[in-house]
């Protein structure tokens, strides 16, 4: 029986490490523990793109950054350096990264189909064109289609999980 | 089961082993060892694996224990021997036939039939023997010849000679032996170690089969491991437990786990005894009896990972490896959690992790790591600490010693329940062994100094890892402790530190936290509600009113609620505040601008502005005034308040005034809310910068308010040269009663302005105030019209002056509002004319002629030009010389005008005070104010054109700008026709046409408009003496002047003498005063020579002495040298220097000027007469 991934939370941080969305989805959780996780795993991610640096690695996903306690954190840095965290609940057992790839994969394409959205601009500030969370932060409150995107893939993968 | 080192035998002789030769070889084959650099390319791997240095035992053969075969246990394959060596010496060929041969026969027997071990003969000889055997023709084969053909069976060559002597004690006579050595040992190796994995791989194809067994299999693969990692292959040896873990977690998958014992059978020390060592319990021998249980098989699989890790180098992994292995195992554990001891789980991750710090550590002694690695491995153990930690945070909770919510509660596992923890109970009779848990269990103090301590220690590793902001949020956990240990100066200082390192990249969900949990410290701290608390405060309603703010604000209920109290403590606490303190681009308010047009406030003098006031608080805000500040040109600054006593939340407009409004556009430049000793402001102003980068300033713009108060500056209309200058200030109040207005003027250019002799001009003048600061008007009425010349100093260097004026002034209905006018103004201080003079004495009269140019490219309009004398007072009477006044003469830059005066004067008399006054203006001032007038005729005549009425003006002038073809036709007959203008269907174009209409007609340029005058001050030449010379031809030598008025009856001839006489009549008429008593002037006198056309005899040149009204006169013979119409010659007449007088150093000539009376005669010289006789042969006469 292969594993049941359990997505805990989900964040997205721009590249200047600004944070775009944090969704939590385990329930009676702090969320401020998962804030933490977001911010800290910056640390790990840019020890893990020096590292990548280095090597001159092009991949985009960062792998298992730590774990802690009862979540295993994996991060993923898009090409257009996004990053994308996520915390599963830990398991012990193995974790195919195939299958944490996959989730990663959804969630950057919720990312994209999301800020493709032209009317994003119309009220952004013309010296913060750049940043993905300037952008972001000016739609946040009207920011549902987003939001219910990775919440969608958060309940997938959960069902996905326990199907196969 | 510790490594085992590669096992080598010897035998040989036993005559020879006893003998001191053997223990010197054997001491120097010692010390060859370990090996070197030994390459292994095995059958079953693809890459050729390099062993650095492979430790070797020697032993003898006879000592190698035959029964050890017999275990059925899988040993390593190290543990027999690979390679058997037998060493021997003979020199002679027969010894070696007779004796050595047998030996060596037996001992080839013995060792040739064991399974999968080499051997090697070595021969040794002295260095001497192997010289002489080199020799060539050589009749007996040698030993070791002898040796190879009898032992080498296969291929493979198996004796080696060794060259050694103990004076030749040195590693290259060992080279040939110990490569042998190591080729024997690695052939050995590799056959054995294939047929072990071969038995691997068989039994792992078996695992489906009943009755295979998990546990014989891991002893079987973990022999592959260990012989690997006795060759000091750590890699491959780490890649077979991979394999046996994976293979192990297929297996837990499977659920095929009958033969392991329970999942956890706990000993007594089992929490506490360090993680990574594989001698605390007999794990071997629990594997080979069923009986280990997983939790003991997953600590011994671990352990033996991480000290191949460690051998490796690679601490990172090896620290992770644990850290991981401890939170997932942990979390298999808490299935069974009830049958274990309580905190079991907590008490087994916390040693077990410090154990793994301690003992990595420890390894770490012996590497040396470069800096990226060691700062990745002090991350990990620093994630290792701070996974000990977190089992402080359950125990603590579970104690009661901490409480239980964030950050405390963040390391509970997810299914945790505090009830369950409950330390009294107990399960049997185990309790954790944990010394220092079992002391900070019963000693809240112990737990708290264990938890800073092991936290400290976690953020000083992640501080060496730079790890950041792993540190921020231990820091963070350190002040939830000072909190609730009741240290709140610490927690504090601690809380309010954090937010600034969240802030930066809009981690506004943690600053809020961390800020809200700073205000709740003070609050509890019950500290005075201060500055810092006010910072801090402000701080967090930035952070609350951010997006994503809100998330993390758990501890207050209802945000509105709690929002409100600490707006009203806000207000409360500003209050105390001793000055005013400013906070700038605060995120809960804003102001911004509904339109950018203000409106005026026609009531009064002033602007209205509409704003929006947002206030993203869910609460009213206090608040006493809106404030919003414009920048004009020059940096003129305006600004517009407007009362309040709250901000709703949300959006509300606002009307803001501006009392003193001048028209314009301006630039946004600040905006400021404030409430008692609190200013919220607001930046708007854009730097260069920005501006490049297209971020452009909000414009606002102000309407002219044509019933304000308003000052306008004019040259006046007379300008007298020579006297102080003055220019005019107008103020018109428009709607406003005024009670004061004090007027500043200042120039940048430096002119100063002396208001103390100003002069008011006009009837119905209002009093005034002046002193050297300001102009002050007292009591004006409404729609009053007040002009005062103010006097300035010489600006006659500009011929533009710019001026700032400030007017202050209070009307009578707001007596509390003072209004401050600022305005620019430019006057042109230049005149527009330029004036050259030039003077022509005769006699008594004088001629003076004013030349008139523009200085511009302007056209200047001269309607008159007067040349004014008292002539009472200085004795001189002026007639102007043109009779018909040409109306008004227009000067262009092409055609100045001319204007010619006489004068007569008295001699003697004072002759001055004689001014030029010019009235003239500008041809653009002419055309406009003629524009202006038929624009309010057309609008007297027709009202609804009114709010037009610029417009009108504007258009035409702008016609006339364009096109310059009306010029000529007004210049001459006062028509203005305006080309170019297209005429609109509406009632603009209507009236536009009707302006034209008028402006089309013949129009007196004098008829309307203002004139100005300028009045310069001319003073009347004078010359010490006026000489008038004259050169008249006389009829003969002798006939005198005489006959001067006789008409001349004779005519000239070329070559002839003619008679002259030069007359020279002096006169002292234009003198200085001063000079009047002066009756004589030397003076010379010099007839030109015109070599061309005369020779003139006589004296040319003389002295004579030239006194008032008399005349001197000489006579000269000219000759005429060619006949024509000639121009008599020229008389130059000269004052020579005063005798005597000297001024600075240079003889005084008095000054003198002459005209020539005959300059323009005339006379007609005749060709030189005479008659000649020609006689002509008229031929013979034929007749006769």
């Amino acid at each position: 029986m292969p594993p049941q991934l359990k997505l805990n939370a989900v964040a997205f941080v721009s590249p200047q490490n600004h944070p775009i969305l944090i969704r939590t989805f385990a329930q009676g959780q702090d969320e401020l523990k998962y804030h933490y996780i977001a911010h800290t795993s910056l640390d790990v991610i840019d020890e893990r793109i020096a590292a990548a640096l280095a090597s001159k690695s092009t991949d985009c996903y960062l792998n298992l950054l730590y774990t802690m306690e009862d979540v295993a954190v994996y991060g993923y840095i898009t090409p257009l350096k996004v990053k994308i965290i996520i915390a599963l609940a830990l398991t012990d057992s193995v974790v195919r990264d195939a299958d944490v790839i996959t989730i990663f994969r959804a969630l950057h394409t919720a990312y994209r189909q999301a800020v493709a959205n032209p009317f994003l601009k119309v009220n952004a500030p013309i010296d913060g064109y750049n940043d993905h969370a300037t952008l972001l932060q000016a739609g946040n409150s009207k920011w549902r289609a987003f939001r219910k995107r990775v919440d969608d893939i958060g309940k997938a993968v959960g069902a996905v999980g326990s199907a196969t | 089961m510790s490594a085992q080192r590669v096992t080598i035998t010897y035998s040989g002789p036993i005559v020879f082993l006893s003998t001191d030769h053997w223990k010197q070889i054997q001491n120097s084959l010692v010390s060859q060892l370990p090996l070197r650099n030994l390459h292994w390319k095995s059958t079953s791997r693809n890459a050729l694996r390099s062993i650095q240095e492979l430790d070797v035992k020697l032993v003898p053969f006879e000592m190698l224990r035959e029964d050890q075969a017999a275990s059925q246990i899988p040993q390593s394959v190290l543990e027999k021997p690979l390679l058997h060596l037998y060493i021997f010496t003979c020199e002679d060929s027969e010894v070696y036939r007779t004796t050595v041969r047998k030996q060596l026969k037996e001992w080839h027997a013995s060792v040739s039939t064991r399974k999968n071990q080499e051997w090697l003969i070595i021969h040794v000889v002295r260095p001497d023997q192997s010289v002489a055997q080199g020799r060539l023709f050589q009749m007996k084969t040698s030993v070791l010849d002898k040796v190879k053909a009898d032992f080498n069976l296969d291929k493979k060559d198996r004796c080696v000679q060794l060259v050694w002597s103990a004076e030749k004690d040195n590693p290259a006579v060992w080279a040939d032996t110990i490569s042998k050595i190591k080729e024997g040992v690695l052939s050995s190796f590799d056959a054995a170690l294939a047929q072990r994995e071969e038995e691997v791989k068989r039994s792992e194809g078996q695992r489906q089969m009943p009755g295979w067994n998990f546990c014989t299999f891991f002893i079987l693969k973990e022999s592959v491991a260990s012989s690997l990692e006795g060759m000091n292959l750590h890699e491959d040896a780490l890649q077979q437990y991979y394999e046996l873990e994976s293979i192990f977690f297929q297996v837990l998958r499977e659920k095929n786990l009958s033969w392991f014992g329970a999942l956890i059978t706990p000993m007594p020390t089992d929490d506490s005894s360090p993680l990574l060592s594989v001698t605390k319990k007999p794990y071997r021998d629990l594997i080979l009896a069923n009986t280990i249980s997983v939790f003991d098989f997953r600590v011994y699989l671990l352990a033996r990972q991480c000290i191949l890790l460690s051998k490796i180098g690679d601490m990172e992994e090896l620290c992770r490896k644990a850290a991981s292995f401890l939170s997932t195992f942990s979390r298999t554990l808490r299935d069974v959690e009830n049958t274990l001891p309580p905190f079991f789980i907590e008490s087994w991750i916390y040693s077990s992790a410090l154990s793994v710090v301690d003992q990595s550590d420890e390894w770490a002694k012996r590497l040396t790591l470069d800096k990226a690695a060691l700062s990745a491995f002090n991350a990990a153990k620093g994630e290792l600490l701070e996974l000990a930690r977190q089992q402080l945070d359950v125990l603590g909770i579970a104690t009661g010693f901490l409480p239980n919510k964030p950050p405390f509660s963040l390391a509970l596992p997810s299914t945790f329940d505090p009830a369950d923890k409950d330390p009294k109970t107990k399960r049997g009779s185990m309790t954790i062994t944990k010394t220092e848990l079992l002391s900070s269990m019963e000693d809240q103090d112990t737990l708290y100094e264990l938890y800073v301590n092991v936290t400290n220690r976690a953020i000083e590793l992640y501080a060496s890892a730079g790890r950041r902001k792993f540190a921020l949020k231990l820091h963070g956990s350190l002040a939830a402790l000072d909190i609730h240990r009741g240290r709140l100066v610490n927690a504090l200082q601690t809380y309010t530190s954090l937010p600034a390192h969240y802030s930066p990249h809009g981690w506004t969900s943690m600053e809020a936290y961390m800020l809200n949990r700073a205000l709740s410290i003070h609050e509890a701290a019950e500290k005075p509600k201060d500055r810092e608390w006010i910072h801090v405060l402000l701080h967090f309603l930035r952070a609350y009113v951010d997006d994503g703010g809100k998330d993390l604000l758990l501890s207050e209920e209802d945000c509105k609620a709690y929002v409100e109290k600490l707006v009203a403590a806000l207000k409360e606490a500003a209050q105390t505040l001793d000055n005013d303190t400013p906070f700038p681009d605060h995120p809960a308010l804003s102001v911004s601008l509904v339109e950018p047009h203000a409106k005026l406030a026609e009531s009064r003098d002033g602007a209205l502005l509409q704003v929006v006031v947002n206030n993203r608080l869910p609460c009213d805000v206090p608040a006493e005034e809106v404030r919003l500040q414009l920048t004009g040109r020059e940096n003129s600054q305006i600004t517009f308040t407007a009362k309040v006593s709250s901000i709703a939340p949300g959006r509300t407009e606002l009307t803001l005034f501006c009392p003193s409004s001048a028209m314009g556009t301006y630039a946004l430049a600040n905006t400021q809310i404030s409430m008692p000793r609190l200013l919220f402001q607001w930046r708007h102003s854009k730097t260069p910068k920005q501006i490049k980068a297209g971020n452009m300033p909000t414009l606002v713009y102000i309407p002219k308010d044509a019933r304000a108060l308003d000052v306008r500056l004019k040259q006046p209309p007379l300008i007298e040269l020579g006297t102080m200058s003055r220019i005019r200030v107008l103020l018109s109040t428009g709607r406003n009663e005024v009670a004061t207005a004090s007027v500043k003027l200042s120039a940048p250019s430096g002119i100063k302005f002396q208001y103390e002799d100003t002069q008011l001009i006009g009837e119905d003048t209002p009093a005034i105030r002046t002193d050297a600061q300001a102009l002050t008007f007292l009591d004006l009425k409404a729609g009053q019209t007040v002009v005062a010349a103010v006097p300035h100093s010489d600006a006659s260097a500009y011929a533009y002056m710019r001026i700032n004026i400030t007017v202050d002034y209070v009307t009578t209905t707001e007596p509390d509002i003072t209004r401050t006018l600022r305005l620019s103004r430019v006057v042109a201080t230049g005149l527009p004319v330029e004036i050259n003079v030039q003077d022509f004495f005769r006699g008594t009269r004088l001629f003076t002629a004013f030349t008139l140019s523009t200085k511009t490219h302007q056209h200047v309009r001269v309607r008159s030009a007067q040349l004014l004398s008292d002539s009472e007072t200085t004795g001189v009477r002026v007639k102007s010389c043109v009779g018909q006044k040409p109306g008004i003469v227009t000067l262009t830059p092409q055609q100045p005008g001319r204007f010619l005066f006489q004068m007569d004067s008295e001699k003697g008399t004072a002759r001055e005070g004689l001014k030029l006054k010019i009235t003239y203006r500008m041809l653009r001032e002419e055309v406009e104010s003629l524009i202006e007038i038929a624009v309010s005729e057309v609008v007297s005549e027709q009202l609804p054109l009114e709010p037009h009425r610029q417009d009108l003006t504007d258009k035409l002038i702008q016609a006339l700008e364009t096109n310059a073809s009306w010029v000529e036709l007004y210049g001459v007959t006062g028509e203005l026709a305006v080309p170019g203008v297209t005429l609109t269907e509406d009632e603009f174009g209507a009236g536009l046409r009707q302006v034209m209409e008028k402006l089309n007609r013949k129009r007196s340029p004098t008829s309307f408009g203002e004139w100005r005058d300028i009045v310069i001050p001319v003073d009347v030449p004078q010359i010490h003496i006026l000489a008038s010379a004259r050169l008249q031809i006389l009829e003969n030598p002798f006939s005198a002047e005489v006959e001067k008025a006789e008409k001349r009856t004779r005519p000239l001839y070329a070559g002839q003498p003619i008679s002259a006489l030069l007359t020279i009549k002096t006169s002292f008429h234009w003198a200085p005063p001063e000079d009047t008593r002066v009756q004589s002037y030397n003076m010379r006198y010099d007839i030109e020579d015109l070599t061309q056309d005369w020779l003139v005899s006589g004296r040319k040149r003389g002295d004579f002495v030239a006194k008032d009204g008399e005349t001197f006169s000489t006579p000269v013979t000219l000759i005429a040298l060619h006949h024509g119409e000639l121009a008599l010659p020229k008389v130059g007449v000269n004052a020579l220097p005063l005798p005597g007088e000297h001024r600075m150093r240079s003889s005084v000539v008095p000054s003198c000027e002459t005209y020539e009376v005959h300059g323009a005669e005339k006379v007609l010289v005749l060709p030189r007469g005479g008659r000649s006789t020609f006689v002509v042969n008229m031929g013979t006469n034929t007749s006769m």
